[in-house]
């Protein structure tokens, strides 16, 4: 047991370390925006997808703003990709594509798989530019936003492009403000961090795009997976294929007001991650592939980051246990590992990292409410955790996992 | 003491000692003074004449001032719409300039000109400057921005440190420093030892480019089409044999060296050193991670990125008039007689050398 314990603090520490590596990074290192700079070039074609399950209340808005953005007209081409919708989707569309005759082709899909992937993956067929760039239906992209996501793809190496998720309803609740920083973290210190040190920024699968040549050397869509965009992460990874980070190009999205929608939408994040771990863990920090030794590190670090809440639970449990054994030199590991834990959930942003981004944003006042994240720290522990078992239990009985769209809470045109 | 009422009191006092902390929280939760969504720019996206468009604004209305000034040759002050004081010219001799240059020390004001303007050497201009007609000034120039209707022209060792942009073409003699962002609709022109941060348009010309090649009397190849291109991925160091033709896209881990004459038909990434001896060309886009060294006479169609430094020999030529593209680096080297269709961005610094 003492073993067990020593192990997960070693393990606690090492992700605390990294956080502290990266804040430091973002806040005295070398900056890498290679790409931001391409404002003039021959802009390739481009395909936008619009990921859309029911959702009459924002759809209106991102075709809006995709149609007035500042991207050739005849080289883009926006799909929104209506999967199964049950309320006004189809008819907010429909109206789209009538008033913007050729600049956008939708993709109604009535039938198959549930899950944002797979309705990606039949998606396709109607898909053949080589820059693909993905939204979720709640975001409001920027004029200059598509010529920032699609530059990066004049670099060869290339096959994923992130871009900045920045929450448009802050001001709404105590959890809104809460996700606000969190995402200021996430995005500002942590992904801007592994952009720095050329380690593994992440695909989020909004305000994000992919080559479409190294989507089908990788073998497309997974609709097997509960989170694409992890799998594809590490799938681009995996073949030699980069996925880079541009903090500068940011677009608005919706957080969750109410916290069963939350607690909803970090279990399934959690569920894919894990499942992404799974799969891709032990390939790529062993097996031969065309990750670098920092990737293939950083890569299975970042892996492993919704299984420390369940791991962290259990440091917790056992170290009560071997107090209660009465286990004497274990003062010095007890401390370690308060003081270290809440530093060491991976995605949820660290509280320095997050201190950090909220002055890198340039912000003052959001930084009073500190404190408060231990409240959704304290929600995201136990929510992975149950992410975890549940999957662990799913593996058991053979349950099948039930795909949830996160609920949307803008008023609708 | 009641022990009840101590162990009350114990409860209330480890509370309040709890509690203090969230007092900031809890006041600014209430308060929301820092609750709006973080500014994202939505509409400008960073373009290069953003400011020139905004000044333009700006001085709309005060264009039948100017105009009327310019028919009976006077010149009139006023105040703009942001508070700002103007002054009209419709007549511009060295002597009213003259005045006005050493009036600016004390009291700058935004110079508006319906006619050629011809600034005296050895000025300071602290505030804008729109030039209606043709913006001719002397060496050693300090201007803070510029909008020119038609040509503008800075004297040697001139020094600008907002933005300009002409309409028609902008030339910098020797030595000139501009900060910030330098645009033309039409053509800019450096001369020798000026250093430079951003530049766009049609066609930017490095010191002398009479001896280079002109994109125009010599076509760049069609443009590579990378999705159907073959990647060539490499691990490690890799030399491109001169003459060699290589089509399809190359990615190389590790140093790369193109020789002299070589041709890609598609694009080239490297994550070390880059260099391209001379007369190579790249039908697509170049990018270093690191620094990149472009030999002389060479051709390169697509954006050219480099993450460290970068230098272009004379002679180069990047994009086409028809395809214009950008070429980024924190710091660039531009020598003399090389020629850049599009944008020109050294993030740090960027400066014109000599032809060696």
């Amino acid at each position: 047991m003492i073993y067990v314990l020593y192990t997960i603090v070693f393990v606690i520490c090492i992700y605390t370390g990294r956080h502290y590596w990266f804040t430091l990074n973002r806040l005295f290192g070398f900056q890498r925006h290679p790409y931001i700079d391409i404002d003039t070039a021959d802009w390739p074609p481009v395909t936008v997808l619009v990921a859309a399950h029911n959702e009459e209340k924002v759809i209106a808005n991102i075709l809006d703003a995709l149609m007035t953005v500042k991207y050739p007209e005849d080289r883009m081409l926006v799909i929104p990709v209506n999967d199964r919708s049950t309320d006004r989707t189809r008819e907010i569309i429909d109206k789209f594509v009538q008033d913007f005759p050729g600049r956008i082709q939708p993709f109604h899909r009535v039938i198959g798989k549930g899950g944002k992937a797979a309705a990606l993956k039949d998606a396709m067929e109607l898909v053949n530019t080589e820059v693909i760039l993905i939204f979720d239906a709640d975001y409001i992209p920027g004029a200059g936003l598509i010529k920032q996501l699609v530059a990066p793809f004049f670099d060869l190496e290339v096959g994923g492009v992130m871009g900045r998720v920045v929450p448009l309803n802050t001001g709404t609740n105590l959890l809104t403000r809460l996700l606000d920083l969190e995402r200021s973290g996430g995005y500002q210190v942590d992904q801007q961090a592994r952009m720095n040190l050329r380690l593994v920024p992440q695909h989020g699968g909004t305000v994000a795009g992919v080559r479409l040549s190294a989507l089908r050397e990788i073998g497309g869509w997974n609709d097997n997976s509960l989170t694409e965009d992890t799998d594809l992460t590490y799938r681009l990874l995996l073949n030699g294929w980069k996925t880079v980070y541009q903090n500068r190009s940011e677009c608005y999205e919706e957080v969750p007001e109410v916290w069963p929608v939350r607690i909803k939408q970090i279990m399934r994040w959690a569920k894919g991650h894990n499942q992404a771990m799974m799969t891709y863990g032990f390939h790529l920090l062993l097996q031969k592939n065309r990750a670098t030794l920092r990737e293939r590190i950083d890569g299975t670090l970042l892996l492993g980051v919704y299984a420390m809440a369940p791991l962290t639970l259990l440091g917790w449990a056992l170290a009560l246990g071997v107090f209660y054994q009465g286990v004497a030199p274990l003062h010095g590991v007890i401390a370690l590992l308060s003081l270290t834990a809440y530093a060491a959930l991976g995605n949820l942003a660290a509280f320095f990292e997050i201190a950090a981004a909220v002055r890198l944003d340039g912000t003052r006042k959001r930084i009073s409410l500190l404190p408060f994240l231990i409240l959704g720290f304290a929600v995201s522990i136990f929510s992975v955790s149950r992410a975890a078992f549940s999957q662990v239990s799913d593996l058991i009985t053979g349950a099948e996992f039930h795909w949830d769209k996160t609920e949307r809470f803008r008023k609708a045109l | 003491m009641n022990p009840y009422l101590a162990v009350a009191a114990l409860f209330l006092m480890v509370g309040v000692m709890l509690l203090l902390p969230l007092i900031p929280s809890l006041v600014e939760l209430r308060g929301k003074s820092d609750a709006l969504p973080l500014s994202v720019v939505q509409q400008n996206a960073g373009e290069i004449r953003h400011f020139a468009n905004s000044f333009r604004g700006y001085i709309k209305g005060i264009e039948p001032t100017l105009q009327r000034c310019v028919a009976d040759g006077t010149t009139a002050t006023g105040i703009l719409a942001n508070g700002e004081e103007y002054v009209a010219l419709g007549r511009a001799d060295e002597a009213l300039l003259r005045a006005l240059e050493q009036r600016d020390a004390l009291h700058p004001v935004v110079i508006t000109a319906g006619v050629d303007l011809a600034v005296p050497s050895e000025s300071t201009l602290s505030k804008e400057i729109y030039a209606g007609c043709l913006f001719t000034g002397g060496s050693k120039n300090k201007y803070r921005a510029i909008l020119g209707e038609n040509n503008v022209h800075l004297g040697a060792s001139s020094q600008v440190t907002r933005w300009v942009h002409a309409l028609g073409e902008f030339t910098a003699e020797r030595g000139c420093q501009l900060y910030g962002r330098i645009s033309s609709d039409s053509l800019i022109r450096l001369g020798a030892d000026c250093v430079f941060l951003r530049l766009n348009a049609p066609r930017i010309e490095i010191g002398d480019t009479t001896l280079s090649q002109d994109a125009t009397s010599s076509p760049l190849p069609a443009i590579a089409n990378s999705a159907h291109a073959q990647r060539f991925f490499h691990e490690g160091d890799f030399e491109v044999q001169a003459g060699e033709t290589i089509r399809g896209n190359v990615v190389i881990r590790g140093n790369l060296h193109i020789g002299s004459g070589a041709r890609i038909c598609g694009s080239v990434k490297s994550t070390k050193q880059l260099v391209l001896d001379d007369g190579v060309s790249v039908e697509g886009s170049l990018i270093s991670a690191r620094e990149m060294r472009i030999g002389s006479n060479c051709a390169v169609h697509g954006p050219v990125v480099a993450e460290r430094e970068l230098a272009i020999a004379t002679g180069s030529r990047v994009g086409s008039l028809e395809h214009p593209t950008t070429v980024s680096a924190p710091w660039i080297q531009a020598e003399e007689g090389s020629l850049v269709f599009g944008t020109l961005w050294a993030r740090e610094h960027g400066e014109v050398v000599a032809n060696q």
